[in-house]
């Protein structure tokens, strides 16, 4: 049974290869039979009676050629053809209709697509690893600083590798800054990357794909130093060389074996890009902080993360009666996607909103062109009811139509996204987390065919819903008088342009509120003068500057040849750079404050400085002087703070006062308060002034460890850029081994600042944009629609005596009101919603009285514009011929 | 679909077990089969052309015949007909299964 079924299948997919064919021969066959009957019939007849005999006795051979065709033929697949054949000789048949409903579901869908794709990739998609839903990451806690998520310390480490229970194995990571300085191959190089502990590849669950990883005991101290390189270090660097498993290299002067060689797949560190992990090797701590250890674990199976938290802050307690003066209260574990994604679930799922309701605003649209075509199309429904076709095939032609239409938009829209996935790579490259697994893969193809199906239902379904309206005889009778669309259909339309303009009022607003942030923002004055900066980062190798008067030396040189460069009016060193460039917070105590070891600490930003840095920045001084030679003599412990320091701990009254920086202890020396400066943004141009406090690079106890990384400023007359070349070779001649990086002119970096919210700006108010696009076409359309369906009856006014103004009032009025009304909607609508927004926002409410009035008045006025032709239309109406018009 | 009117006299399962059993004399076209069946049963059975060439088409979908086209014994291009072994055993299934009906039937009109 089966079988004789596949066959039929096979012989029907031959027919339907050779429809050609199979028509010649059942016409050959056929012909045959009749030509035989004849012969025998013509013995005694007359040729030409013999064929009328033949043929008599044959029967409607027309219906018996179907029924042998329809025989050989698969009869819903080509009815559903014919369909297709048909829906798309009536799209073609309306051009414009077609052009305007494509186009407008390829924007929707495509928008909807690029979001997804990023949503995809950022927020669903498992991490990289196998297993990855088990990988955990944990930090310290400490209330009082507030540190909600802080890095570990050695000694935290080391507690929780000993003393936990649900992990399989727990391991650490430590960011390195600017990588390392790979030398022995050509120039210096940074290389990016981090060191490692034993077990770091294992809990990833990741091999390597060439040698081995990491053995048990290889991160201790004294043990030889190995490394595992990323596949694209060893094509560069090792020349895809297959014997590259034992070579050294030479990291920060240190030489590290080579021991393996990861998969192209792998990727680690800020936005993957980590080519290096060397072994990390812990010796025994004697103290708790510095703090910069990322560490995560693999949970045992089944170990709930409660247990984890739990577990992490029992261990970091031990560890903090061990060192009580850190002030670290606990530990939590997070799931590392959690960690990983950060906080870009709030924007992205905005995003997805905003392009979801760009697809609604064109579904509606192409919903309410569907509707006005279905009115102009009743006759011809109605005929081919009376040739026999049923409700259910006329359903089935309409939603084929949609399905055609939305399919063509589909596609279109999914080579939209392509282009649209590219561009967000690019311009969310610093921003985005996981931005290098963005792409469009089956997930996202799923996507866009379920969106484009769904929607081609939801705008097909109007018009298919109004055949039932179809009366056959009463359409047939209609002479295509304006009369014959019914109340019903107009107020579908009115509801549907309501509908548009509300979802175009919503995302407007919102991405007013988003604008509204960005310019407050790009107005915050960042407490110096920006123009004519140039900045840079010097990196010095540790093993050559192993004492505090080497690295002073290197900067003294640098900063003495770099001022004396032509063109150069000042030049200066600091850890830190405005806007949001900031290294380090310490804690400090004011002399005469209770004094309580780990107890309320007060946190400033602290920025190692050179002398020249607040008259090359043009920070102004407020009170006392900046740093000066004598600052460099024994003893000598000398601040400058900023003015928010001043006012909030001195009472505006700091020069002379002492203070003592660093963990709480009573011993450490007393530094002076020298001067006070104008407030400085380190943090971000959205964030208040924070108390900083400067100290000079050359400082004991930051010298020379501290100050291996440090960014240099010149102060040019002219265009910034002019002295990079200068620069470099004053570098170059005082150490080649230094590499000079991230060379930009301080209106960059300002610039850069904002690129998050200028993006989420720029982003939402295209989707808004192509909201209000849509809804002026809307509501053009519809108006239009209005016009041609009213004429009879604006004629008849006309005749009467209605004036021009009245046609006016009577046209433009209908439209304005329905923008009124979608607005006032949408705007009621974004009160309740915007507040999901207020992270975002920066100096401007979620409520913001003048947006909202804004978007309202931008409505109105688009509305009336797309108003304008309908209305010039109805007045020129001639009553003569709109009555002629029956 | 197809036109179950046009079977006339002759049912549907029939006329199929018929054309089979004709075909057991080789190959043959439609005309040949039709003439065949009216000559042998004198004219007692009429062959609707209505119903055969549905048929024909029917039971080479189903795979009990095959064609192929030759050349008639007037010379013109024809469809010619052949059983299939598939075919074969169709016939003697529906060969068994007309013995058992008939003798069934016919007991019927013998005892009442």
């Amino acid at each position: 049974m089966f079988k004789g079924w596949i066959r039929a299948a096979q012989l029907r997919m031959k027919a339907l290869a050779k429809r050609r064919q199979l028509e010649r021969d059942l016409e050959d066959e056929l012909q045959f039979h009749l030509a035989m009957s004849e012969e025998k019939l013509r013995g005694d007849e007359s040729r030409a009676l013999a064929r009328a005999a033949a043929r008599r006795k044959f029967g409607n051979a027309t219906l018996l050629k179907e029924v042998c065709r329809d025989m050989w033929t698969f009869h819903s697949m080509e009815k559903l053809l014919q369909d297709l054949r048909y829906g798309a000789r009536m799209l073609r048949k309306s051009p414009s209709f077609t052009a305007i409903a494509v186009l407008t579901l390829a924007l929707g869908i495509g928008a909807n697509t690029a979001i997804f794709s990023v949503v995809n990739a950022v927020l669903l998609k498992p991490l990289p690893y196998p297993d990855a839903n088990r990988l955990v990451m944990m930090f310290l806690q400490a209330p009082a600083l507030p540190l909600a998520r802080g890095d570990m310390g050695d000694a935290d480490f080391l507690a929780l590798a000993e003393q936990q229970h649900s992990f399989e194995r727990v391991a650490a990571y430590k960011a390195s800054d600017n990588g390392f300085t790979l030398t022995g191959d050509g120039e210096p190089e940074e290389i990016p990357g981090g060191q490692v502990t034993a077990h770091f590849f294992d809990v990833l669950g990741i091999r390597p794909m060439m040698g081995r990883t990491f053995s048990p005991g290889e991160d201790r101290a004294g043990r030889a130093l190995t490394v595992v390189v990323s596949n694209q270090f060893w094509r560069e660097h090792l020349r895809r060389d297959p014997q590259a498993i034992g070579q050294s290299i030479t990291l920060d002067e240190q030489s590290f074996t080579v021991i393996g060689v990861m998969p192209a797949t792998f990727h680690f560190g800020e936005r993957g890009a980590d080519e290096l992990w060397p072994i990390r090797q812990t010796e025994a701590p004697h103290q708790r902080w510095p703090y910069f250890l990322t560490v995560f674990g693999r949970l045992k199976p089944g170990v709930p993360l409660t247990m984890a938290i739990a577990d992490a802050t029992r261990i970091a307690q031990s560890v903090t009666r061990q060192y009580p003066v850190s002030g670290v209260a606990g530990a939590t574990a997070v799931p590392m996607k959690q960690v990983v994604i950060g906080d870009s679930f709030t924007p992205l799922l905005i995003l997805l909103g905003a392009v979801a309701t760009v697809l609604l605003i064109a579904i509606v649209n192409v919903a309410n062109l569907q509707v006005s075509r279905a009115a102009t199309r009743r006759k011809e429904m109605a005929i081919r009811t009376a040739l026999g076709a049923g409700r259910l095939r006329l359903v089935r032609q309409l939603l084929t139509e949609s399905v055609l239409l939305g399919g063509t938009g589909g596609a279109l829209g999914l080579a939209l996204a392509y282009g649209c996935v590219k561009a967000i790579v690019v311009l969310g490259f610093d921003l985005l987390p996981r931005v290098d697994e963005v792409s469009v893969d089956w997930h996202v193809l799923l996507f866009a065919a379920a969106v484009t199906l769904l929607s081609s239902i939801l705008f097909g379904l109007a018009p298919a819903t109004r055949t039932r309206a179809a009366k056959l005889d009463e359409s047939l009778k209609e002479t295509g008088r304006g009369g014959g669309e019914g109340a019903g259909s107009r107020l579908l339309h009115d509801a549907l342009v309501v509908v548009e303009f509300s979802l175009a009022s919503v995302l407007l607003i919102a991405a007013g509120l988003l604008l509204g942030s960005l310019v407050k923002l790009e107005a915050v004055s960042p407490g110096f003068q920006p123009e004519h900066i140039l900045t840079m980062r010097v990196d010095l190798p540790p093993v050559h500057y192993r004492k505090a008067s080497q690295t002073t030396s290197f900067y003294r040189q640098l900063l003495e040849k770099t001022e004396s460069i032509p063109g150069v009016q000042s030049a200066a060193v600091a850890m830190s750079l405005p806007p949001n460039l900031l290294e380090v917070e310490n804690p400090f105590h004011v002399e005469g404050q209770p004094y309580t070891p780990g107890k309320s600490v007060t946190l400033a930003e602290e920025i190692p400085i050179s002398e020249d840095y607040f008259r090359t920045l043009g920070v102004p001084l407020i009170a006392g002087r900046f740093f000066a030679d004598e600052d460099r003599a024994e003893g000598h412990n000398s601040l400058v703070i900023n003015q928010a320091m001043a006012e909030r701990y001195f009472g505006g009254n700091a020069v002379g006062k002492r203070v003592q920086t660093g963990d709480a202890d009573p011993k450490s020396a007393w530094e002076t308060i020298v001067g006070v400066v104008g407030n400085v943004k380190y943090e971000g141009l959205g964030e208040k002034d924070q108390p900083t406090m400067y100290v000079p690079y050359y400082r004991d106890g930051w010298a020379p460890w501290f100050v291996y990384s440090m960014y240099v400023v010149v102060k040019t007359p002219a265009e910034a850029g002019s002295v990079a070349a200068a620069v470099r070779s004053v570098v170059g001649s005082i150490d080649a081994s230094v590499p000079l990086t991230k060379v930009q002119t301080m209106d960059e970096l300002l610039s850069q600042s904002v690129n998050a919210p200028r993006l989420g700006a720029v982003l939402l108010s295209s989707f808004a944009a192509l909201a209000l696009l849509l809804g002026a076409i809307g509501i053009y359309g519809v108006m239009s629609y209005a016009v041609t369906q009213r004429t009879h009856e604006i004629g008849v006014r006309i005749a009467l005596g209605a004036q021009q103004r009245d046609v006016l009032r009577l046209v433009l009025g209908s439209g304005a009101k329905l923008a009124l009304i979608g607005s006032a909607i949408g705007a009621g609508v974004s009160l309740a919603f915007t507040r999901f927004l207020s992270s975002l926002l920066f100096g401007v409410s979620p409520t913001d009285l003048l947006t909202f009035a804004g978007v309202t008045l931008l409505l109105m006025a688009v509305a009336l514009v797309a108003c304008y032709l309908p209305t010039r239309r109805a007045m020129r109406i001639d009553p003569i011929a709109a009555l002629r018009h029956e | 679909m197809a036109d179950t009117n046009r079977t006339g006299e002759l049912m549907q399962g029939t006329l199929d077990m018929l054309i089979l059993k004709t075909l057991t004399r080789g190959a043959m076209h439609g005309y040949a089969i039709a003439e065949f069946i009216q000559q042998s049963t004198e004219n007692v059975l009429r062959v609707e052309e209505g119903a055969l060439y549905p048929a024909l088409h029917r039971l080479e979908l189903r795979g009990w015949l095959d064609s192929a086209w030759g050349l008639s014994e007037n010379k013109r291009r024809a469809k010619f007909y052949r059983l299939t072994p598939a075919g074969e055993r169709q016939l003697a299934d529906e060969k068994a299964h007309w013995g058992r009906m008939t003798g069934a039937i016919a007991r019927i009109m013998e005892t009442v």
